[in-house]
């Protein structure tokens, strides 16, 4: 982040949020970028310049070369030559012009996506539960994009186009400037259709993308699909629907390239009607001798040259507005502020947290202000001991173990690791002690040896192989192709749901951590795969205080200590015996999970 | 039938309308060329001593060219839009009506992205080809002819032809250098996605992240691949301004030659001024024809590359069709299943080995065994969702493969394990099979399953959408739903619920399994389950482990057994230890 003084917060708290203020904040990541900006500028109206000059050349050639009385080649000869250096010289600044601005806007799009991108990671887990991945990702990816256009496009056409329209005015000014403002009368005119038309085009475009998306979406679902689709015998209905929609799509389609055709012929017509009235007025004017007969031709092609500029800048508007509405979107996240902050001087370092005792002193919790989720929770779990959490789905068994990850701050009581409050140490002290090993295994897209050692590049190969022979993942990992070089993908389609949370366990193995927290790691297993797992369980556990959240009580039948929770309160709690001879919550889970529970019980339950 | 007579056909029944549109801009394209000439002769009569009413004749004459030319041409270009965009429709119902026929193989086979991809890329890529592709190339035959002629018989052949060299490279160039341009861009949108994807999974192990720390690492990662797109990005842009310099350069030096040698014939009075102005005019008028023949050619190539993966896709054969003779009779809904032994294409193990196993009508079978064992191969071999041997699996005593396709599908009523759902309401999604029920069947359906509590606490109840493949419910109510669609289909005969329980708690398990106590006797029910406790129903357990049965019986008879199935009874009664 040590780049990002633009939303550098602490200095610029005062900002207010709209599309303004931010676009004028993401601008001030061009700033370092003035000079190639201002070489930009200046390659523009070369560029520019040696548009305009040649019609002017076509010009003096008619006028006083070919006109003149004793017509002279050698001059046109010159002209010639001139002419081909001007093209030359206009090409060639265009071609230095537009690369260095493409690399200036990619540069500034870079330094934008690695803030972003670095800000998103530095914030609280409050922040994941109320903004959407889906939407995160296109911040970072087309949101990003968008303001990139705003450097390539928008600026790009506001001095290319502008200065194109002024020189061409310019120059007509120059050779006649009465002649010259009767044909400024096509500007507006040019200026109100294209805008006119826009409007429509954008609206018709927009229809048709929603009705593609409409089509789309009802296609990917239906292959996905396809199979409950004919088990259920629906094809026809089915068809009817897509072709519903294909036909909407259709119709969208057809009106949008209605509007395309008329909106370019339109502009086309324009075009040559401005020709037309030239020759006439312009006619007349060499009929009088007002003007000469090259001054007409240059007329002529000048009057041309006014479309594309108007069009390309009229277009710009909507660039303008889409790259505001995506930096106000990127400006949001950015200003957002990480809710658990790190210790200002933390008070402790690894060594002294170095036992493992994890203590809940008077815990309560809520996510929403008003619904508490733990209630004065009160335990200390001794170091190197494997306790046990079970209870209902809500019960607050996950979110004990997001308290004591740090993910949210505590708001009475405190955790305490050996007796220090983990709100006074810093995150990669306290993340360094402990591993947390969920129900979904996260795999990404990378070899299987990065994918234990998430990346590092601290940790060998050789401790990689160690974790997983430990971990019992090292025999399905001999077998793949690659062997620890095997690609996996985010989706790890190639990877079982047991090979998958064997992985993750040599993951948090490789981390060496002295506290273990298994946040229904083997839920989603079959019975015989978790026999499998709970061996490599065992191993990893071994001399780690490990927290286990079962969705299965015959996981934690051998802990220590099981704690059992029921809305946000611990209600009973000791060993599975103790638990069972209790005759209470416990048990009666137990007795509900068993496969013979009554059926036929059931059956007396009213149907509503 | 192969996409190209696909196109034959569609465009040899609108032979009429295409020639009309042709013709348009053939009109178009002869009109249009006269503006230089009007204006070529227009120059000349300033030598010649013309009139204000002259002048005005002339202005008149430009006017009308222009008008004529863009409504012509207008309507040329509209109707071949018109007929590709036709053309487009037509070629994506094909395809969807032919995914339809299609087995679970091929979706298996063949992912949805990949599939998508056809209809994204390949049905339009052949719709540029039919409607751009095909305007340009027209127009620019004409304009190209048109031009030339005008140029060569009413100014001057040897001008033409010595200021023509340059441009004519201007195809070459685009032939060459517009794949190359594609590809860049394709490694540019490759970057992106690369990048979009490290976000995605990033964002989405973000708890992973926290817990270990490992932010820096993340960020460093994602540097890399935004380093990689500028690096892509720039690679492109190096060639498109190459691109974008180079014909305008070509163009430039005809204009010049044409300036030099063009005023050489004027000085020498072989041509008029006003012819030479004229071909001035021509000369830009012809850089675009011959700009569209280097795109139309890149057009043409990718899409025909589309048009022969879609012709590979249309000319998959459906692998499961109804028989010539179908057996028809009332059916009752017994399933046995005689010596089924199956192996996956393409696989060495056989997924089932000899299985037997009978379940008279009304009775209840019960399948259990680890993730892999052939629970769910089973199932589906029933549902002739592949193709099993011939009489191996009889309904009623008829070989499933003697029944016509759409009968086995009325009589099976099925619950997938993932409980798909389409994105439509929750009270389609139950109705899916009976969009004519009123909405109190939907209601009972949703009561028997034990949804229906959760349908009056939506927004909308039973019209709420599910969103996307149900996203909106859980695993549980999913799969609720799911069993829902299956109740309400009141006339099958055959019930079929894989492992369709296994998200919802054991509370609602139980109620679930009370209501399909009730239908006992009229339906054949079918449950593969790997938690035992929803088999309470069963009459008769087969006990399946790489593909064998290797036990069978009453639950109580299983018991005594004391093999497989106990074991597994008493871990997840947690009887037997698990830990330590």
């Amino acid at each position: 982040m040590a780049k990002a003084q633009p939303f550098d917060i602490d200095r610029e708290e005062t900002l207010s949020s709209t599309s303004f203020s931010a676009m004028r904040r993401l601008l001030a990541y061009a700033r370092p970028h003035w000079s190639s900006f201002l070489i930009v500028v200046g390659l523009v109206i070369v560029y520019n310049l040696t548009q305009v000059v040649q019609p002017w050349l076509v010009k003096i050639v008619i006028d006083q070369d070919l006109l003149a009385h004793h017509p002279r080649l050698h001059a046109i000869a010159v002209v010639g030559v001139f002419y081909l250096l001007v093209t030359f010289v206009g090409l060639v600044s265009n071609f230095i012009q537009n690369r260095r601005l493409q690399l200036t806007g990619q540069t500034i799009i870079r330094q934008i996506r690695q803030d972003l991108f670095a800000h998103i990671e530095s914030l609280s887990m409050r922040f994941f539960d109320t903004h959407e991945t889906g939407r995160l990702i296109t911040n970072v990816t087309s949101d990003t994009n968008r303001i990139s256009l705003f450097f390539t496009n928008f600026l790009l056409s506001v001095i290319r186009d502008g200065f194109s329209i002024m020189l061409v005015m310019a120059a007509m000014l120059l050779l006649d400037w009465k002649l010259a403002l009767i044909s400024f009368i096509v500007i507006p005119v040019i200026a109100l259709i294209s805008v006119l038309f826009r409007n429509k085009l954008r609206y018709s475009y927009g229809y048709t993308r929603s009705q593609l998306s409409r089509l789309i979406g009802y296609t990917a679902e239906n292959l996905g699909g396809m199979r409950i689709t004919q088990l259920f015998h629906q094809e026809t209905k089915q068809m009817d629907q897509y072709s519903k929609l294909n036909q909407a799509y259709t119709v969208g389609n057809v009106n949008e390239f209605r509007w395309s055709v008329l909106f370019n012929r339109t502009f086309d017509a324009l075009g040559n009607f401005s020709v037309a009235l030239m020759a006439w007025v312009g006619g007349l004017a060499v009929l009088h001798h007002a003007i000469q007969l090259g001054v007409l031709y240059a007329f002529t092609s000048y009057i041309r040259q006014f479309f594309t500029p108007i069009n390309s800048l009229t277009q710009q508007w909507n660039t303008l507005q889409s790259s505001m509405i995506s930096a106000e979107r990127i400006g949001g996240v950015l200003l957002t502020r990480p809710e658990v902050v790190e210790p200002p001087a933390p008070s402790t370092t690894d060594a002294s947290l170095g036992r493992g005792r994890v203590a809940f002193e008077h815990v309560s919790f809520g996510y929403q202000p008003g619904q508490p989720i733990l209630k004065d929770i009160h335990f200390q779990v001794e170091p190197r001991s494997f306790v046990g959490f079970v209870g209902q789905t809500g019960a607050g068994k996950s979110t004990l173990m997001a308290l004591l990850t740090r993910f949210y701050d505590v708001q009475s009581g405190a955790v305490t690791i050996d007796g220090v409050d983990i709100r006074q140490v810093g995150s990669r002290d306290l993340h360094r002690i402990m591993a947390i090993v969920q129900q979904e295994v996260n795999l990404f897209s990378g070899t299987v040896a990065d994918n234990i050692r998430l990346f590092r590049a601290d940790i060998s190969d050789r401790a990689v192989e160690e974790a997983a022979e430990i971990a019992g993942a090292a025999e399905f990992i001999r077998v793949m192709p690659g062997g620890y070089r095997s690609w996996l993908t985010a989706k790890g389609s190639n990877l079982s749901l047991g090979q998958r949370q064997l992985l993750a366990f040599a993951r948090a193995l490789t981390l060496n951590p002295r506290i273990l927290i298994l946040d229904e790691a083997t839920a989603s297993l079959d019975s015989h795969t978790e026999m499998i797992l709970q061996q490599g369980l065992t191993r990893i556990a071994e001399g780690r205080t490990t927290l286990v959240i079962a969705h299965r009580l015959s996981t934690i039948r051998q802990a220590d200590t099981i704690y059992v929770m029921d809305q946000g309160r611990v209600v009973e709690q000791g060993t599975h015996q103790h638990l069972i001879e209790l005759g209470g919550y416990y048990a009666e889970l137990v007795h509900r999970s068993g496969p013979t529970a009554d059926v036929s019980g059931a059956a007396d339950f009213p149907l509503d | 039938m192969v996409p190209k007579d696909i196109i034959g056909s569609f465009m040899w029944r609108r032979k009429w309308i295409y020639l009309l549109s042709i013709a348009a801009i053939g009109v178009a394209e002869a009109v249009q060329v006269q503006i230089p000439r009007v204006l070529g002769n227009f120059i000349n009569q300033f030598k010649l001593g013309i009139t204000a009413a002259g002048v005005t004749h002339y202005a008149l004459l430009l006017m009308a060219i222009a008008a004529v030319y863009v409504v012509t041409f207008g309507l040329g270009q509209f109707i071949m839009g018109h007929l590709g965009r036709t053309m487009e429709f037509e070629l994506r119902e094909r395809l969807f009506a032919h995914w339809e026929t299609l087995s679970s193989r091929y979706f298996q086979q063949h992912s949805v992205g990949d599939l998508l991809n056809h209809a994204l890329t390949d049905v339009p890529a052949v719709r540029e080809a039919m409607s751009g592709g095909f305007n340009q190339i027209t127009q620019a035959i004409f304009l190209f002819v048109a031009t030339l002629y005008m140029t060569i018989s009413s100014i001057n052949p040897d001008l033409t032809l010595v200021s023509l060299v340059p441009i004519l490279l201007i195809p070459g160039i685009i032939v060459i250098v517009g794949p190359k341009v594609r590809i860049r861009s394709r490694l540019v949108q490759e970057a992106l996605s690369n990048m979009a994807e490290l976000a995605e999974e990033s964002f989405q192990a973000i708890r992973l992240i926290k817990a270990t720390s490992n932010e820096a690492v993340e960020i460093d990662r994602f540097k890399t691949l935004v380093d990689e797109i500028v690096a892509r990005q720039m690679r492109l842009v190096q060639l498109n301004t190459l691109f974008q310099a180079i014909l305008p350069l070509l163009s430039g030096v005809s204009f010049a030659i044409g300036l030099v040698y063009g005023g050489d014939l004027v000085i020498h009075h072989q041509i008029s001024l006003g012819s030479f102005v004229a071909f001035t005019v021509y000369l830009s008028m012809l850089v675009t024809p011959l700009m569209q023949f280097g795109f139309v050619i890149n057009t043409f190539q990718n899409s025909s590359a589309s048009l022969i993966r879609i012709g590979t896709l249309l000319s998959v054969q459906p692998d499961i069709a109804d028989p010539e003779t179908p057996v028809e009779k009332d059916w009752l809904g017994g399933v046995t299943v005689r010596d089924l032994t199956f192996r996956y294409p393409g696989s060495k193990v056989s997924a089932l080995d000899a299985v037997s196993v009978s379940v008279p009508h009304g009775s209840t079978l019960g399948v259990v065994g680890r993730t892999g064992s052939g629970k769910t191969t089973l199932l589906n071999l029933i549902l002739r969702d592949y193709d099993p041997p011939a009489a191996t699996i009889l309904i009623d005593g008829v070989d499933v493969r003697d029944m016509r396709l759409a009968d086995l599908r009325e009589l099976v009523a099925y619950v997938p394990q993932d409980g798909f759902l389409f994105s439509t309401t929750i009270g389609s999604n139950i109705a899916f099979s009976q969009p004519t029920v009123v909405p109190e069947q939907v209601e009972h359906a949703a009561r028997q399953s034990r949804i229906m509590d959760t349908i009056r606490a939506m927004p909308e109840g039973i019209h709420t959408p599910v969103g996307e493949r149900g996203i909106m419910l859980s695993g549980g109510q999913r799969q609720r739903t799911a069993i829902a669609r299956a109740l309400i289909k009141s006339q099958a005969k055959i019930l079929i619920l894989d492992d369709s329980l296994s998200a919802v708690d054991t509370r609602t398990e139980t109620e679930i399994l009370g209501v399909l106590q009730g239908v006992r006797g009229q339906k054949t029910t079918i449950i593969a389950a790997h938690r035992l406790s929803a088999l309470r129903l069963a009459d008769w357990i087969i006990v399946l482990d790489k593909g064998r049965i290797v036990e069978q019986g009453t639950h109580a008879e299983l018991m005594r057994n004391n093999a497989l199935y106990a074991r597994l009874y008493r871990i997840q009664s947690g009887g037997e230890p698990a830990h330590g």
